[in-house]
């Protein structure tokens, strides 16, 4: 059976704000471009984020336009809820087999107008909200999703058959599979992106099993305002917290874990939460418990001398325990390196765990491209080329590189975009030359 | 829509039915129990503006789950905060929303 | 999302009646948070001509855009106004959206009510609400007369211009070229590679510095796109994106290879070697290090008494001099890669400058680069203790840091000195393993990708770590014995006070922005708060500068370590490939133009215009009569209206911001206003 074909010069595997930025960097250059994305939207998770340091823009504001302009591009295909699984060396160039799940939605004719979500019986955590809020088994995944189209999550629906009744386009087809096709790319840019520690990880600090302890994506969600309760409240009850702490490398620095690197993100977005949360909340006592405070960006200090004169408590040491008391406020065991350290207990309202970055995914087998020993994409010379994997034509950015932060992130972007188009380039004058020998042959048969 | 297609969407939902029973038979066992939940969240409401820890109180539910509820019902406009009480969120049924 | 539609008479034939279109957005909190977007939405919705007025959390969000594109094609707007973040952010954005629909982009008009009102205005909800109607109203008293125009469309050439031949410079230029545009690239001093050299070995990946350097040297200099000038300065620049006209000084070089070596053996005169921090000396006619680029010595005319140097080569006299050159390039697109200052410690700043056994970092790796494996010795003596402070001329804080002569404090963190100085602990520690090392730090920021190994390893070799606080600094001072002697309140153990007499401290001095005010002016970009170039917006635009065409690379931007340095080079050579890859740049229509019937030829707004061949009187034909009248080249005007200020007739406008269209504006925010009552 021949596949449908689709012929670029660079794919880009995954539709977070690194691949975004990359596929579009290539785009303006004037090169075609495919972007490859797993989920049902573009966004990755920066999506899902509040405000962003140290500008606090609200995240929207520089998510949403990217996204936006991905999909108008006329230089880029966009693929959503498509997912690479092959890949064969084609020419000095690649062919990568991909398949497109069914979303059980004809994409083409849904207006996203969600009266199918409306319609649709079954609550779910959402994936989006962290747990917290719900969503439905059929759903726009989330208010600024790209493209706007429903997807019906198949694994949690009881096929009723009731969003197809009140569909007004007749999009729901549950006749749907999965498609394949191929996609002939000269160059690839790996932006596959991580996962965050488990809630769980840490049994000293409660495995998960606490309500009021969270980690810092769901503060994320608390503090977005499309978050899922509209305010900051902590999940074991819906109380407005007023005391919340911070424990910083929880899920990162640590032997115990087998993660002995540094996030790099976290002592940032601690900060800035901690911002947020002084305007949310001006009464509320925030404390940081830290063991260094690394806000080496440009602006990141000065941002964190801010959030001190704001009167955030920032405590060195490193946190042994979180238990519960008999109300569920997390108790947190400190040694206070500051005065003379001694141990204490501390109760407050809501503990956020500043969780460190993953490898979410190892592109290795799949792309023939190493991971390091801490999980991340192997580039052999960081120094001289940042973006570059051990394997010709295949480039990483965002934090499937290592951890790094957004604006560390886009401009990889940028360098991963610049080194894609030399090899885009060096490759299309080297077949321009062998075509221009071979006709030269015809011309003397 | 023809009967010929009528006949062929039923085949392919009952396949679809066979090949998914296992999600189908967990996601209604999950139905079922969120309406007993909410029947019994919905009983502790009444008609008077609650917060969480009360609606835990009077109906038995855990207040972490009540907040999950109370949650997903007010995104699709059955339940609506009206209010505050302390250092809690007050929530009412919306008429015509919830039964 | 809310909407107010109101029904309006349909245009009249012939004009178009202006069927306005006003978005109020949240900006995710941003502005709804202080500005009750609802009843701005609702006031405005009452003004003439309104049509639509809505409000949305993220107008810039892709559905926010369709909503503009929906009313275009379905209410037949033909005026789009966006009240927001600020135009720099996101007009472009919305310009899009209009497009789409089938509207010229210039019929969109930006109103800021973020940056302009929610933002600075938070501790007055009311008035921030009424100031955010009194701007909109602005805006739409702007719009009903907005015309379309067409963006100006020049020819680019295919040339950029790369300021700094530093590890980010050779990169931009290397990338640049690779897309086949052509690189100049400009290096004050005599050698390129920059202060990569200067290492021994590199982290995270731990290499000889200059292995790594030079591969990058050797592919840019073999690349047929890239021409080098060293001892090379920018003197002079005018021009826009896509046809800059730079002016470049290069010195000569001063010796030629045949007689370079005999030249350095006779030269007698001895300075201070840069290249090793003065550690060393060197000669006026030298070459960096070995294996250098390029590899001919050059006179260092600077320190050449008169620019002149007299030498004897085979018993005759020779007189070297310095003829400089001038080389007029023209560029489409130039790179900012000036790099780093060092931070000089002040006198008596943990005794520097007073004890000769302080040294700063960038010294010590020179040091122990010159040391090779001999015993290490410092000022006669067997170095047995060594003290390393961090954080020296960075974090300081207002109120608890003496601020420097000019005033300013280095608030910012240099990024690179944890790192560097653990490295260079752990070079120690492998090479000299019965050195005691003591490192005195308030955090440790070993944050990037294998920089924590660093730290790690420097825990298992054994360096002594003592936590300072950033109000209470180490101090060093001789007291009474002969070693200087480290002093701190040690937080690692219960703030105890902890004396250690040490042999050597070395100070991890912080990075600083170099004084380039002369090229900051040329280039007419600007700096940031902390004194390094400002780039656009640190996400949106983040190696871009405000002005079109000039990009960073590195270290001009704000501290960055070599890996940093190069991705932002890379990255700057992307944005340089997208303006210059089509050969064609486009600029906004925003460019003065002239009446002929009003203008009667006075040259006022010749003498007061600031740019070059932007506006000048010609002959034209009026009337059958030839007469002076002016005209702008509209590629060489950037809008600024002081011709239209000094025009005695009121013959000039700025199209897209026309006298008019100021008045109109000015009469909506001083006029009566649909108020928030009047709303209710």
């Amino acid at each position: 059976m021949a596949l449908e074909k689709l012929q670029v010069d660079s794919l880009i595997v995954g539709g977070g704000i690194a691949g975004m930025q990359a596929a579009l960097d290539l785009a303006d250059q004037g090169y075609q471009v495919a972007l490859v994305e797993k989920e049902a939207s573009i966004g990755g998770k920066m999506i899902a984020l509040s405000k962003v340091f140290p500008t606090l823009d609200c995240c929207s504001c520089i998510t949403t336009p990217k996204m936006s302009a991905v999909a108008h591009h006329e230089n880029i295909q966009l693929l959503t809820y498509c997912e690479v699984q092959a890949l064969e060396e084609n020419g000095g160039g690649y062919t990568a087999l991909v398949e497109k799940k069914p979303r059980y939605v004809i994409e083409e004719d849904c207006t996203g107008c969600r009266e199918c979500e409306y319609a649709c019986p079954i609550d779910l955590p959402s994936d989006f909200d962290r747990g917290m809020g719900a969503y439905r088994a059929v759903r726009v995944p989330f208010s600024t999703a790209v493209p706007q189209v429903a997807t019906l999550d198949i694994e949690n629906c009881i096929l009723c058959g009731k969003c197809e009744k009140v569909c007004p386009h007749g999009c729901i087809d549950f006749t749907q599979t999965a498609r394949h096709f191929e996609i002939e790319t000269t160059a690839i840019v790996l932006a596959t992106g991580f996962e965050v520690t488990p809630k769980d990880a840490k049994k000293e600090y409660g495995a998960g099993q606490f309500d009021n302890v969270i980690d810092g994506l769901m503060m994320e969600r608390l503090l977005a305002p499309t978050g899922p309760y509209g305010h900051v409240l902590r999940p074991g009850d819906g109380k407005e917290p007023d005391s919340i702490a911070y424990v910083q490398c929880a899920g990162s620095r640590d032997a115990t874990l087998g993660i002995e690197y540094c996030s790099r993100v976290c002592c940032m977005y601690a900060i800035k939460q901690a911002m947020l949360l002084s305007g949310a909340l001006p009464l509320a006592d925030i404390t940081i418990y830290y063991m260094d405070i690394r806000t080496f960006g440009k602006g990141y200090e000065q941002f964190y001398q801010t959030a001190r004169a704001m009167g955030i408590e920032f405590v060195k040491g490193k946190v042994a325990q979180i238990t519960e008391d008999e109300n569920k406020n997390p108790v947190v065991r400190v040694e206070m390196l500051d005065e003379g350290s001694k141990i204490v207990e501390r109760t407050h309202d809501l503990v956020v765990l500043s969780v460190g970055l993953l490898p979410g995914y190892n592109p290795g087998s799949l792309y023939g491209v190493p991971a390091a020993d801490d999980g991340f994409v192997t580039v052999p010379s960081p120094n001289i080329s940042p973006s570059e994997t051990a394997r010709p034509g295949i480039f990483v950015t965002g934090v499937a590189a290592g951890p790094m932060d957004i604006v560390d992130s886009i401009v990889l972007s940028g360098a991963a975009a610049s080194e894609a188009a030399a090899y885009i380039e060096a490759h299309n004058s080297r077949v321009a030359v062998s075509e221009s020998k071979g006709k030269k042959e015809l011309a003397h048969v | 829509m023809s009967t010929e297609d009528k006949k062929t969407r039923a085949q392919l939902l009952k396949q679809l039915r066979e090949q998914y029973r296992d999600t189908v038979d967990r996601t209604q066992a999950l139905l079922k129990e969120h309406n007993a939940v909410r029947k019994e969240i919905f009983k502790a409401m009444g008609d008077e503006p609650r917060t969480v820890p009360e609606i835990a109180e009077l109906s038995g539910v855990s207040s972490h789950e009540v907040l999950w509820h109370i949650t997903a019902l007010k995104k699709y406009d059955l339940v609506a905060e009206v209010g505050m009480d302390g250092e809690y969120y007050q929530y009412q049924k919306v008429k015509g929303g919830a039964s | 999302m809310s909407e107010i539609e109101q029904n309006q008479t349909p245009p009249s034939e012939g004009q178009e009646e202006p069927r306005i279109a006003v978005y109020t957005c949240y900006c995710g909190g941003n502005i709804s948070e202080v500005v009750d977007c609802e009843k701005v939405a609702e006031a405005v919705s009452k003004l003439p001509n309104v049509v639509i007025s809505r409000t949305d959390m993220s107008m810039c969000s892709d559905a926010g855009q369709a909503l503009i594109e929906q009313d275009i094609k379905e209410h037949g707007v033909n005026r789009v106004i966006v009240g927001a973040c600020a135009p720099s952010l996101h007009e472009t954005t919305f310009r899009g959206a209009v497009t789409r629909a089938g509207l010229n982009p210039y019929l969109y008009h930006h109103v800021g009510i973020r940056e302009q009102d929610s933002w600075v205005h938070h501790n007055d909800p009311e008035g921030a609400s009424e100031k955010a109607i009194r701007l909109l109203s602005a805006g739409i008293a702007k719009s009903r007369m907005l015309e379309p125009l067409e963006s100006i469309k020049l020819d680019a050439e295919k040339h950029a211009l790369i300021i700094g031949g530093g590890v980010a410079g050779l990169r931009a230029a290397l990338d640049i070229a690779r897309r086949g545009i052509k690189a100049s690239l400009i290096e004050k001093t005599p050698f390129i590679g920059g202060r990569m050299a200067q290492l021994e070995t590199t982290f995270p990946v731990d290499e000889p510095a200059r292995e790594a350097l030079g591969g990058l040297i050797d592919r840019v200099v073999e690349h047929p796109n890239i021409t080098i000038y060293t001892q090379a300065e920018l003197v002079g620049l005018h021009g826009y994106v896509g046809d800059f006209h730079a002016t470049i000084r290069q010195d000569q070089r001063g010796v030629s290879e045949d007689i370079a070596d005999a030249a350095m053996a006779a030269c007698e005169i001895e300075v201070p070697d840069e290249f090793n921090y003065g550690l060393t000396t060197r000669k006026v006619i030298y070459r960096a290090y070995d294996g250098c680029y390029p590899s001919t010595p050059a006179v260092d005319w600077a320190n050449c008494p008169d620019g002149r140097l007299e030498l004897t080569l085979d018993g005759k006299p020779v007189v070297l001099e310095n003829r400089p050159e001038t080389i007029d390039l023209t560029v489409g697109a130039i790179v900012v890669a000036t790099g780093f200052d060092l931070y000089e410690p002040r006198e008596g700043e943990y005794g520097y400058g007073i004890l000769p056994e302080v040294i700063t970092l960038p010294q010590f790796i020179r040091l122990l680069a010159l040391n090779g494996d001999a015993p290490l010795e410092w000022n006669g003596r067997r170095v047995k203790n060594i003290a390393a402070i961090h954080c020296v001329g960075s974090r300081e804080v207002d109120g608890i840091h003496e601020p420097h002569e000019d005033g300013s404090l280095n608030e910012y963190c240099s990024r690179i000195c944890c790192s560097a100085l653990l490295h260079t602990l752990n070079v120690v520690k492998d090479r000299y393993p019965d050195i005691n090392v003591y490192d005195a730090y308030e955090d440790i920021r070993t944050y990037g990708r294998g920089h924590e190994d660093l730290y790690i390893k420097a825990s298992h070799q054994a360096v002594r770590f003592l936590r300072f606080h950033n109000e209470e600094r180490p101090t060093v001072n001789r007291e009474n014995g002969d070693q200087p002697l480290l002093t701190l309140n040690d937080y690692l153990t219960w703030g105890e006070e902890i004396e250690v007499p040490v042999d050597l401290v070395v100070l991890a001095v912080g990075v600083k922005p170099r004084a380039i005010d002369d090229i900051i002016s040329m280039l007419k970009i600007s700096k940031g708060s902390d004194s390094f170039l400002a780039e656009v917006h640190p996400k949106l635009r983040p190696v871009e500068t405000a002005v079109p065409g000039i990009v960073l690379a590195g270290t001009a931007q704000g501290p960055m370590n070599i890996q940093e340095s190069s991705a932002a080079a890379s990255a700057a050579a992307a944005k340089v490939s997208v303006l210059l890859g089509t050969g064609e740049v486009e600029l906004e229509p925003f460019v003065a133009v002239v009446n002929h019937d009003l203008c009667d030829g006075t040259g006022a707004c010749v003498e007061v215009c600031c740019y070059e061949d932007a506006i000048a009187l010609e002959t034209v034909t009026v009337n059958g009569a030839e007469v002076q009248r002016a005209v702008v080249t509209p590629a060489n005007c950037v809008g600024c209206g002081v011709c239209v200020s000094a025009c005695p007739n009121l013959a000039i406008d700025v199209q897209g911001w026309t006298l008019a269209q100021y008045e109109a504006m000015i009469d909506a925010i001083v006029g009566e206003l649909p108020t928030l009552e009047a709303a209710r």
